[in-house]
């Protein structure tokens, strides 16, 4: 689904992406860990070109995504993306932050598109918050929102970035669970996350990123029991000592 | 003989002064119209990922902003026909003044409007496919239009304030009027009194109007 290969990021003369190559197969979920600044996420905002990346080969659902040809915007339909801060759009009620992907970009029909939208309501436990703003949802409830909006254009793979670390310690359960159930259902993930037991549950791959380098990644047995790389044991120690 | 103050001659004023408001009103509505126009356009250049563009807009902004109005009221209404041997009539030439020098004002609204917005609104309508142009449109430029009411409401308050300059080049409207009517009767604090009443009365009115629309924008959300 994902082909990543040598991918080198520069911001200015600052290296933040040391060659990474990563392959995400259909229906896995990946988790990237790692310390901040570690460059994780700008691995992930690589993937849909969010951020350019400085060289390397990026391959989505069989489009380059650095070639001039592939249309960019029809990649990113593919590959949904859930960010940190919600994003969501703060003129638009729930239901219309949900519908207004696949009416712009999959030209579906209004009354279409709003039944879709109030099914995929329904399945993040919102259906009652679809003519709310987003100012009036909680945290938790934004971030919910952001996923229905990512799975409106029925995307291959969806792409989160941090997604409870912005949120309440109370209110991650609810956000986690919806992805668990995605999960579940088969979707393609590449999650950069915090969460040490929701990597541990759910990934079926845990990737330990570090000074623009993959360090380590294995299943999260052997990942988060048998640690080999020395940065990686630190990191563990501080996360799991902090627990 | 010692000045007496006449109210009457306030009162009596203000009905001569209509035909002049009249104008006015026409000069700043359509001034403003294609100024906001010319503004949005011009202040989105501004924010273009091309440098030529970019600096085009720029040098507009700069020019207008850095030279006065009546200047600009003067080169455009008595310098260019001389130049390009084109007349337009008094009206027309207040309308374009008012735009094009609003417009350069409206333009750096724009753009800081525009640039206000969470640099994640416009990377979440990319990430669901939307075109930079889409995003634009449907995303950033409803919450930016929100941001950029009240110091809009200034630039037409001081649009409209600013059309009383073109009596320099024969506009009939508010400000000249008034002018006239004091040739006739000498009664100069009187009039000009009863010319700085109805702006007022408009300017008021603008304020009022913005503060309207902001309220109404606040509660529909967005």
């Amino acid at each position: 689904m994902i082909q990543i290969e040598d991918l080198h990021k520069n911001f200015g003369s600052l290296e933040v992406i040391k060659g990474v190559d990563l392959h995400v197969k259909t229906g896995e979920v990946v988790c990237i860990i790692g310390p901040s600044g570690s460059g994780k996420s700008t691995v992930l905002r690589c993937i849909n070109r969010l951020e350019e990346p400085t060289s390397g080969r990026i391959i989505v659902d069989g489009h380059d995504i650095m070639d001039k040809a592939t249309n960019i915007n029809t990649v990113r339909a593919e590959a949904g993306m859930v960010f940190q801060q919600f994003n969501l759009f703060p003129h638009m009620t729930v239901l219309e932050n949900v519908a207004l992907g696949p009416r712009k970009v999959r030209s579906m029909a209004k009354k279409e598109s709003r039944t879709s939208a109030l099914s995929l309501l329904k399945k993040v436990g919102l259906v009652d918050k679809a003519n709310a703003y987003p100012e009036q949802l909680s945290g938790g409830q934004k971030q919910r929102v952001a996923i229905a909006r990512a799975l409106a254009l029925q995307p291959k793979v969806i792409l989160f970035d941090e997604p409870t670390s912005a949120l309440d310690p109370e209110l991650v359960g609810e956000v986690l669970e919806v992805m668990k159930q995605l999960a579940r259902e088969g979707m393609t993930m590449v999650v950069v996350t915090h969460e040490m037991g929701f990597a541990r549950e759910v990934a079926d791959r845990v990737i330990f990123i570090d000074q623009g380098k993959i360090q380590e990644q294995g299943p999260p047995d052997q990942f988060f029991t048998n640690p080999k790389n020395d940065r990686l044991k630190e990191f563990l120690g501080m996360v799991i000592s902090h627990l | 003989m010692a000045f007496q103050f006449e109210p009457a001659v306030v009162i009596e004023t203000i009905p001569m002064l209509m035909r002049g408001l009249k104008l006015t009103l026409q000069i700043t509505v359509g001034g403003i119209f294609f100024g906001f126009l010319l503004g949005s356009g011009v202040g989105l250049l501004k924010i273009s990922r091309n440098f030529f563009i970019r600096k085009l807009a720029g040098i507009y902004i700069e020019s207008i902003r850095g030279t006065p109005m009546l200047v600009q009221a003067m080169f455009l209404y008595y310098g260019l026909p001389m130049a390009i041997g084109i007349r337009i009539s008094p009206i027309t030439a207040g309308i374009i003044i008012i735009a094009v020098n609003s417009g350069a004002y409206i333009a750096e609204i724009v753009r800081g409007a525009v640039q206000s917005i969470n640099p994640g609104q416009m990377e979440a309508g990319r990430s669901i496919g939307l075109t930079h142009t889409q995003t634009m449109l449907y995303i950033i430029w409803p919450q930016a239009l929100k941001r950029m009411i009240p110091p809009l409401g200034n630039q037409f308050i001081i649009s409209l304030k600013d059309t009383s300059l073109l009596m320099v080049i024969g506009v009939g409207e508010l400000m000249r009027t008034g002018q006239e009517i004091t040739a006739v009767n000498f009664r100069a604090f009187e009039v000009y009194m009863a010319v700085a009443l109805v702006y007022l009365v408009m300017t008021i009115s603008i304020s009022r109007a913005m503060i309207f629309f902001e309220n109404r924008l606040n509660t529909n959300k967005g």
